[in-house]
């Protein structure tokens, strides 16, 4: 009787080390970001740092930078991989050729993702070259400046090609268990293809999109390979500018650093905060016996 | 009729973005010259090549470096996560919702904060700018995968041949060495892959707790990309989807195997 007392909790043990550090790091952020560093002779708690750093035009732009990146190319590739996804299901090709294919992506780490990119959109690129030879610009300033820019255009399509697949991927499951059951039900009832998939299907795999959309989210926010890359001097993403101000060697910068840390902290969390309400909403919405 | 052909369009339409700028970069490995505005190189050459593979660049001993490290984390979040899924899903201990919950946190704490976060600890633990710092690092990015496939996994096995195995006389670690292992195997390959991979990738968490010390493809092309030397980038770029499409298709053909047996 007692082994099966002692056996899980010997169980769960390197879990609970693994997630300990994680909090380590949480707490190590938060004390810092409040000004209390014994080991610099630092022993004021203050929200000052908070308040001077979210007060720097450059910080305040990063953060908009940040945002603007990360919204806008985790809901395009909440889009895109949906599509994939149905388009996966509906032409049967949930398993072989095509499915490896669409998870190439997932395996492409980001600092190879910058070589493609830049290889095809800087402004000598594949595409350059291809419009310069069908006429559409004769020198190659003429083609946009999808990297480098202030638009962050290039990250943005750089997460866009390399986080659709993972949606696709991620809500495959769920969506073809739908897709079969219900989905096929609507469509024997009378229902056109597409009326059976944007009244039954998306809605049904919703939770497992919105999920992959919070990771995605998260992941591009906090990202700091591609906007390094291929993004402009100026303005920097949020994780870029937290960096440099990090590995500044006066100790006395570090709770500045810090609080942009936490700042981004507390934006990933109020997104994972605003996933579950919608979440929770969504699920009373579908049914209660849906989680199930 | 005609949304198949829709659907099949939008699919080879995604098949070619996403191979396109795999070609591209191959090409670039084997370029001598490529001028704009050309739409392929005006010469061909193998010197980049043989150099980086043959020469005094370390390339295969951070390609070994990489390897061994991401195996590390690949077997550690593995055996973590099936100890952490037997406890929740077979043992069925107390606060599985919070361990569940919890399991996700590394997801919701950006890499680049925690890797940050963190270093005071491990410099504290003197764990900073060694091998061992990095493993534990890339393992926090890597459970939460490792632990919802593990934890899908063993719910859908259960544990009822594991039992049945008891009642008849096994001692409880020879029932799950034998009757529950082998069925778990399909899981245990595809959580060992995805680690696998994560490690691989990782640049960020790599460099702040190796302290450039630790080196991995990740890390060393990166300055290459910066610097915008193509030839070489691309070579490495090659080295290393190449690498990690090795590993994964190993895997794979190996699930693929057990799965039909």
């Amino acid at each position: 009787m007692r082994r099966d007392k002692i056996v899980p909790v010997l169980l769960i043990l390197p879990f609970l080390l693994v997630t300990t550090l994680v909090l380590i790091a949480i707490i190590n952020i938060l004390v810092q970001s409040l000004g209390y560093m014994p080991v610099f002779n630092l022993y004021d708690v203050t929200l000052r740092y908070y308040a001077e750093t979210l007060r720097r035009p450059e910080v305040l732009q990063s953060i908009g930078v940040s945002l603007r990146v990360s919204i806008i190319s985790s809901l395009a590739a909440a889009v895109c991989g949906t599509v994939i996804c149905a388009a996966l299901i509906k032409t049967g090709r949930t398993k072989g050729g095509m499915l490896y294919t669409v998870r190439l992506p997932i395996l492409v780490p980001h600092t190879v993702v910058a070589v493609f990119t830049v290889a095809l959109l800087s402004q000598t690129g594949l595409f350059a070259r291809l419009a310069y030879a069908l006429g559409i610009i004769v020198d190659y300033t003429e083609f946009p400046g999808i990297l480098y820019g202030t638009g962050y255009a290039g990250v943005i399509i750089a997460y866009v090609w390399k986080e659709s697949p993972f949606i696709a991927y991620f809500t495959i499951a769920l969506m073809a268990s739908v897709s079969s059951t219900l989905g096929e039900a609507a469509e024997n009832l009378g229902a056109s293809p597409l009326k059976s998939f944007i009244n039954i299907t998306l809605p049904l795999s919703l939770p497992a999109i919105a999920r992959g959309l919070l990771i995605v989210f998260i992941f591009s926010f906090g990202g700091y390979e591609l906007p390094m890359l291929l993004g402009a001097t100026l303005p920097k993403a949020l994780p870029v500018y937290t960096y440099i101000e990090f590995i500044k060697p006066e100790f006395k910068l570090r709770p500045y650093a810090m609080a942009m840390n936490g700042v981004t902290l507390l934006i990933s969390l109020a997104m994972a905060v605003i996933y579950a309400i919608a979440m929770n909403r969504l699920l009373k919405k579908l049914g209660g016996d849906y989680e199930k | 009729m005609r949304n198949s052909r829709i659907l099949s369009f939008i699919l080879i339409l995604t098949a070619i973005i996403i191979i396109l700028p795999a070609l591209v970069i191959l090409l670039w490995t084997v370029t001598g010259r490529w001028p704009w505005p050309g739409l392929l190189p005006e010469s061909y050459t193998l010197r980049t090549v043989e150099e980086l593979l043959f020469g005094s660049s370390g390339l295969w001993k951070i390609l070994k470096s990489s390897v061994i490290l991401a195996t590390a984390v690949a077997v550690l979040g593995t055996v973590i996560a099936l100890m952490t899924a037997r406890a929740t899903e077979i043992y069925r201990i107390r606060g599985r919702k919070l361990i569940s919950s919890a399991s996700i946190l590394p997801l919701i704490v950006p890499g680049t904060v925690f890797a940050m976060g963190i270093q005071v600890t491990l410099i504290r633990i003197h764990l900073n700018d060694t091998i061992t710092g990095v493993i534990i690092v890339h393992l926090v990015a890597a459970l939460p995968y490792c632990i919802t496939i593990m934890m899908d996994m063993t719910a859908a096995v259960g544990s009822s041949l594991e039992e049945q195995a008891a009642v008849l006389g096994a001692k409880p670690l020879r029932g799950f060495l034998d009757v529950t292992l082998p069925q778990l195997l399909p899981g245990i390959l595809s959580s060992a892959s995805m680690a696998y991979i994560i490690s691989y990738s990782q640049y960020f968490t790599t460099l702040m707790a190796g302290g450039g010390k630790v080196k991995t493809l990740a890390l060393v092309m990166f300055p290459y990309i910066q610097s915008g030397d193509r030839a070489l980038a691309s070579i490495y770029a090659a080295v290393f989807v190449g690498s990690a499409l090795i590993v994964f298709f190993v895997f794979e053909a190996i699930i693929h195997r057990i799965v039909r047996s």
